[in-house]
């Protein structure tokens, strides 16, 4: 039951804003979201899944038997993780919007604790339409918190972030359905919405070619929401116009939702159709880690910049997750926390700077060492971990995939894979990319000589350099960033068992299919011959 | 070809230290203070910059740190009996069914790692002393800054010495270059520091992918990347034939890019020159002493992967013995001191990366030792000099600083290490220089006859350019000017500051240092038929041991190259020393006896049109900057812009806004049917009823047409 309690505990407190005043409604949000990532530390301390394959905290609770619909939730150790980044990250945004919002506080409070119960939503849901609700429903208040709260663009963005994405998993949707309707079939007319009997079912029962097909609707909502090239141009539109706490949940754990479902749902319910789409899945992650990295290069706009960075990093991800093999796949989980902490914290240094100067062009702003030292620590510092700096946590989790994209060779002895060498030697270039473009803006911004942008007032409520409340905000993005540099073997045990089972009928398939290929070989050189 | 042939198949082979030997030491835990101090300080100097402390507190906690690192390294020294590996707490792990990558934060002590510590934090503790007063004038502002990174240095120094595997290695190569950035890009107000720091930073970066992906060839080879498992893997595959494949000889050629990055080699050494932009301490422990000779270490740990491709080795010597000439030529042509010291470390590590490759890696850490000490003296002083004269480091506006008060010191210890750089006969560097250049005869391989008259003739340039510097600065006639950091004085009445009690005791010290450097190549050998002294004797219990002088590496009489029909060794002592008298005479007489023949002869120059190129491309250090920046970096950046053009107008733009519209065209299309005519819709009405009567008449007819056309086309396949 505390599972159910920690989802909708937001949702009450949102509740519980729209009658208050609007100076209290910040503090109400804090304090519930607070509540729940307390009750998520409990919950993790407690949790009996760490380091095995199964699902803890089940709640199930009747929905539409006839439709084999139930309101399934409970965790798995990855889905935890996550959960655990979203309720550390909600209160955090909650916490650094303080001065950052000043029209209409209430609701936007109320958006943000909505939008994490849609989240946890997603990251806990058992049910297949539970998980298509929630994932559709994040969509919400994610566009009224651009469309009210963002820059100038904000309408065009709100719109295209919410059509773009909303498309993509439509087609996810039918391709789920498609799913639960051949389960239907081959069950005489039970219908079930169980995540894991449509998985069980979809991973044996169904043919390659039905596999292909699915997979494909699946990556279409997948792989926008992640975003893959080429349907990622939503995400730069959407990151510059959102408010500071938006960019922040939008690259702390919107993207992440794109990666779980990959994780979820694609890797366990079409493995003989992944096996053979993985190196088109992987060169498209190494075009886009190449692609972003260079258009980073050229940005003016910071936070344009940190948002091609993300398109960068997730191709790093997705690299991990095609590995197939537990590092790539450990390292790819690491990496959504990784990046949800370290790109967050450069979201929220880029909103300070914006509520002190109102412009993130590095033509008209720089050298602001001088000015706010505290600031540029963090800068600096944050900016060294998205690089992947050994000893922070970036480098654990990029080296992990690239690793297990370097061995996913079809000859390699325990988990055999389809990618190699070649794809972890392109994707590395992505490392120098990184460096470029991130240390160039950091060079602009921070270090040379103090530039400001002409008719510059001293903010009147801000402090020339970071509040307590702000380095409140980002001290504790900082710390974990340096635990789990030193420390990852914590989290790569908890999550060991999940991986193993997602990976389990893996090692079989790739080895058929290198059979399969042989077998052609020799058919086509008798033909020949 | 034939003699590295041989040369390749016989290292492996040797007795190796056995494994048994290898064993944990839990009661050297300790040891790894020699890693917290640094932290400890870099922490406690962030509570200073917290409080805003504005005395000298941050310097003498980071002295007291890095002394105490020093004691602890010592006394490991001194209870050193063999190879131990000191386990501090797991790092980076992961396991499955049947296998495993583990990388634990753990220490691998053997004698190279004590070899390279002994220095780094000798020279540590001794520069932050120097830089105790050297940065006086940034008391409250920079200089607990300063000492943060220097501590940070030591870290990250010590993790890449210490480490026990690829992992902790990679930790460290990645933390001294970001310690690198951060003291570079110092003066950050500056544009030129911040470039030089992001320049240097980048330019390793490409480093560091060799090294990634060295690794990860490495783990899927091996199987782990702890250093004593490779080693131990190494020698049993020598016998396996079949052990190989492109994979594998591609290791060292990935482990050399990371080395030639961070060493500042051909094609990458063009970060160093910039870097002279941080503070002059940092110039002489990180750019000159310790930092860069980390490539040097990283190839004589991983030696014996170098005999895994028959061209390693020789590529590794062909690129230090070039890098030496083509920076010794820019240095000769420079007028700032600094940089012409910066361009002689790249030499220098050049005949470092000679040696390597000519198989001796003896040679090749002698002379990081050595380097160490003179190269560190040279930097101090140039860093006193810039000290005194408000930034002055032009040396054609400075002269005769030997006969002003209170640069004595700063002077003759100069010329100890200008007389060690330049190889002069018993000095430390004449020593070291002479091992390498030696070797590059008596070994065979590919040009390397070549290579080592040309690594002659680089030695007459050092001599020639070294002394340039001193003739021109500290003889002659008493003249100078300020530099332009003047802190509010006036230029005109601008009086040298002479430097004081730290500076000058640190400057003795080292230079001492320097002329002592020379005594380890004489002391007497344990080990059996091992010759080299002390320095071979703490390389022989590390995977280095195959290119050390007397073991058994080709060294037979038939195999023993010569030198004019002499023994290379030999001869060398006097070839080399002539090649340094000629190097010094020429530089007396055009920069000290007849200053003005050096302008004339580059008037000379300059103005005849075949030979202008000459000193002009020398001067513009032969446009490599130029080169990549024109060949590389700007067809990168033409490639971001088009991208994000490319990005913006056809994928945005064009393909994905133009599908949203799509609904909207289509709709226009069909918006002229909904015209309001009731007798318009009732035709559509009954055509449409029609169309639907008639498909469901032929039903059975079409669908059996579709299967035909199926059958026809899936049977045509």
């Amino acid at each position: 039951m505390s599972l159910w309690l920690l989802l909708l505990l937001p949702l009450v407190g949102a509740c519980c804003i729209f009658p208050a005043r609007a100076p209290l409604a910040k503090w109400i949000a804090l304090g519930t979201s607070m509540i729940v990532f307390v009750m998520s530390i409990i919950m993790a301390v407690q949790f009996q899944c760490w380091g095995t394959s199964g699902i803890c905290l089940r709640s199930p609770m009747p929905w539409i038997n006839s439709l084999g619909l139930t309101l399934d939730i409970g965790v798995d150790s990855v889905g935890m993780l996550l959960v655990l980044l979203t309720t550390l990250l909600t209160p955090i945004c909650i916490w650094g919007s303080f001065t950052a919002v000043s029209k209409r506080r209430r609701e936007y409070y109320a958006w943000l604790l909505i939008l994490e119960t849609a989240m946890l939503g997603v990251f806990t849901a058992q049910d297949l339409i539970l998980f298509y609700v929630c994932f559709e429903l994040t969509l919400v208040p994610m566009f009224f918190l651009i469309a009210i709260y963002g820059g100038d663009n904000r309408a065009h963005a709100s719109v295209k972030f919410f059509i773009y994405t909303f498309t993509g998993s439509l087609i996810a949707l039918a391709g789920f359905v498609y799913v639960a309707w051949q389960y239907q079939v081959a069950s005489f007319g039970t219908w079930s919405f169980a995540i894991s009997d449509l998985t069980a079912f979809a991973s044996t029962q169904m043919t390659s070619t039905e596999q292909a097909w699915v997979l494909l609707a699946l990556l279409s909502g997948f792989a926008v929401k992640i975003p893959v090239f080429p349907v990622h141009t939503w995400l730069p539109l959407a990151h510059t116009e959102a408010p500071t706490a938006g960019s922040v949940i939008l690259a702390g754990v919107l993207l992440k939702l794109g990666t779980f479902g990959v994780y979820r749902f694609v890797l366990p319910m079409v493995p003989e159709a992944l096996v053979v789409y993985t190196p088109l899945i992987a060169v498209l992650a190494i075009i886009g880690i190449l692609y972003a990295a260079l258009i980073c290069w050229v940005q003016d706009d910071i936070k344009k910049l940190v948002a091609y960075s993300s398109v960068s990093h997730l191709g790093f991800c997705v690299l991990g997750l095609v590995a197939l093999n537990p590092i790539g796949l450990e390292g790819s989980v690491l990496y959504m926390l990784n990046h949800g902490l370290s790109t967050g914290a450069l979201f929220f240094l880029i909103g300070m700077m914006y509520e002190r100067y109102h412009t993130r062009d590095m033509n008209v702003i720089g050298g602001l060492a001088k000015k706010m030292p505290v600031w540029s620590v963090f800068m600096v510092f944050f900016v060294l971990s998205s690089v992947g700096l050994p000893g922070l946590n970036g480098f654990v989790s990029e080296f992990m995939c690239l690793i297990g994209t370097f061995i996913s060779t079809p000859d390699a002895e325990s988990y055999p894979g389809v990618l190699g060498p070649c794809y972890a030697a392109f994707a590395a270039l992505g490392m120098v990319l990184a460096a470029m473009y991130l240390l160039i803006m950091v060079g602009k911004v921070v270090f040379g000589p103090l530039r400001e942008p002409e008719h510059h007032h001293e903010h009147h409520v801000l402090s020339t350099d970071l509040s307590a409340r702000e380095i409140g905000v980002l001290a504790p993005l900082a710390a974990l960033c340096i635990w789990i540099g030193v420390q990852p073997t914590i989290l790569t045990d908890a999550m060991r068992g999940s991986i193993e089972g997602v990976l389990a009928p893996y090692p079989a398939i790739v080895e058929q299919l290198e059979l399969q290929e042989e077998v052609a070989i020799v058919v086509e050189e008798e033909q020949n011959g | 070809m034939n003699g590295l042939m041989q040369l390749i198949s016989m290292p492996i082979g040797m007795p190796a230290v056995p494994i048994d030997q290898i064993i944990n030491a839990p009661q050297f835990a300790w040891a790894g203070f020699i890693l917290w101090l640094p932290l400890l300080s870099l922490i406690l100097c962030g509570v200073c910059a917290a409080m805003k402390v504005k005395t000298k507190l941050p310097a003498i906690i980071t002295i007291l740190s890095l002394a105490g690192a020093f004691v602890l390294t010592a006394m490991l020294f001194l209870n050193y009996e063999g190879p131990v590996t000191i386990h501090l707490f797991d790092w980076i792990q992961s396991h499955w069914s049947d296998g495993a990558f583990i990388a634990n934060f753990a220490l691998y002590v053997d004698s190279l790692t004590l070899l390279w510590m002994l220095f780094v934090t000798g020279l540590g503790t001794l520069i932050a002393v120097y830089a105790s007063e050297y940065m006086e004038h940034d008391l409250g502002k920079g200089y607990t800054r300063f000492f943060a990174g220097v501590s940070v240095f030591l870290f990250a120094m010590g993790c890449l010495v210490m480490g026990d595997n690829l992992l902790m290695l990679y930790l460290g190569w990645e933390g001294v270059g970001f310690a690198s950035y951060w003291l570079i890009g110092y003066f950050y107000t500056k544009p030129s520091a911040v470039a030089a720091a992001k320049k240097a930073f980048i330019v390793n970066r490409i480093g560091d992918l060799g090294l990634a992906l060295a690794i990860y060839l490495i783990w899927s080879t091996f199987g782990s990347v702890q250093y004593d498992v490779i080693t131990t893997a190494m020698e049993s595959h020598q016998h396996d034939a079949a052990f190989g494949g492109w994979t594998v000889n591609l290791i060292p050629y990935l482990l050399m890019l990371a080395a030639f990055g961070k060493s500042a080699q051909l094609p990458l050494y063009v970060w160093l020159p910039d870097a002279m932009e941080g503070p002059t301490p940092v110039s002489a422990l990180i750019h000159a002493a310790t930092m860069v000779t980390a490539g040097v270490y990283l190839i004589i740990r991983t030696y014996p992967l170098f005999f895994l491709d028959d061209y390693a080795l020789p590529v590794v010597a062909w690129v230090g013995g070039l890098t030496a000439l083509l920076a010794a030529t820019i240095g000769m042509a420079q007028y700032d001191i600094k940089r012409i010291m910066a361009y002689s470390t790249v030499s220098q590590l050049g005949y470092m990366f000679l040696g390597l490759g000519v198989i001796t890696s003896f040679g090749a850490a002698y002379h990081v030792f050595t380097h160490a000490f003179f190269k560190a003296v040279l930097f101090l002083t140039c860093g006193a000099i810039m000290h005194g004269f408000a930034g002055q480091l032009d040396l054609r506006k400075l002269s005769g600083l030997r006969h002003m008060k209170g640069w004595k010191i700063v002077s003759y210890t100069m010329l100890i290490g200008c007389l060690c750089l330049a190889g002069f006969p018993l000095t430390s560097g004449y020593f070291s220089k002479d091992a390498i250049l030696a070797e590059a005869f008596v070994t065979h391989g590919p040009g390397f006859k070549v290579l080592g008259w040309i690594a002659i003739f680089t030695a007459g340039l050092t001599a020639y350019y070294t002394f340039r510097v001193w003739f021109r600065v500290c003889c002659g006639e008493k003249m100078y000017e300020a530099g332009d950091e003047l802190h509010g004085e006036d230029p005109a009445s601008f009086h040298p500051h002479a430097p004081r009690i730290a500076i000058n005791t640190v400057l003795v010290i080292v230079s001492i240092g320097a002329v002592l450097a020379a005594v380890p190549y004489f002391t007497e050998n344990t080990t059996e038929g091992l010759h080299g002294g002390w320095v071979a004797e703490m390389v022989n219990d590390s995977p280095g041991k195959h290119g050390l002088p007397g073991m058994a590496h080709g060294h037979g009489e038939d195999h023993h190259g010569s030198i004019l029909g002499m023994d290379p060794h030999k001869a060398m002592y006097y070839i080399s020393a002539t090649v340094g008298f000629i190097g010094i005479a020429i530089a007396f007489f055009f920069h000290l006896l007849n200053r003005k023949a050096a302008d004339k002869v580059r008037s000379k120059l300059l103005s005849s049109r075949t030979t202008r190129w000459l000193p002009t491309a020398m001067e513009h250090k032969w446009y490599v900057d130029e080169v990549y920046i024109a060949l590389i970096r700007s067809p990168l950046w033409i490639t971001g812009k088009v991208f994000a053009l490319f990005d913006k107008y056809i994928i945005d733009m064009l393909i994905v806004n133009g599908t949203a519209a799509m609904p909207r065209i289509i709709a226009k299309w069909f918006a002229p049917l909904a015209n309001g005519s009731v007798q318009s819709y009732g035709v559509s009405m009954v055509g449409g009823a029609l169309l639907v009567g008639l498909l469901m008449l032929f039903m059975p007819e079409i669908v059996e047409l579709i299967q035909y056309v199926s059958a026809q086309s899936g049977g045509g396949q």
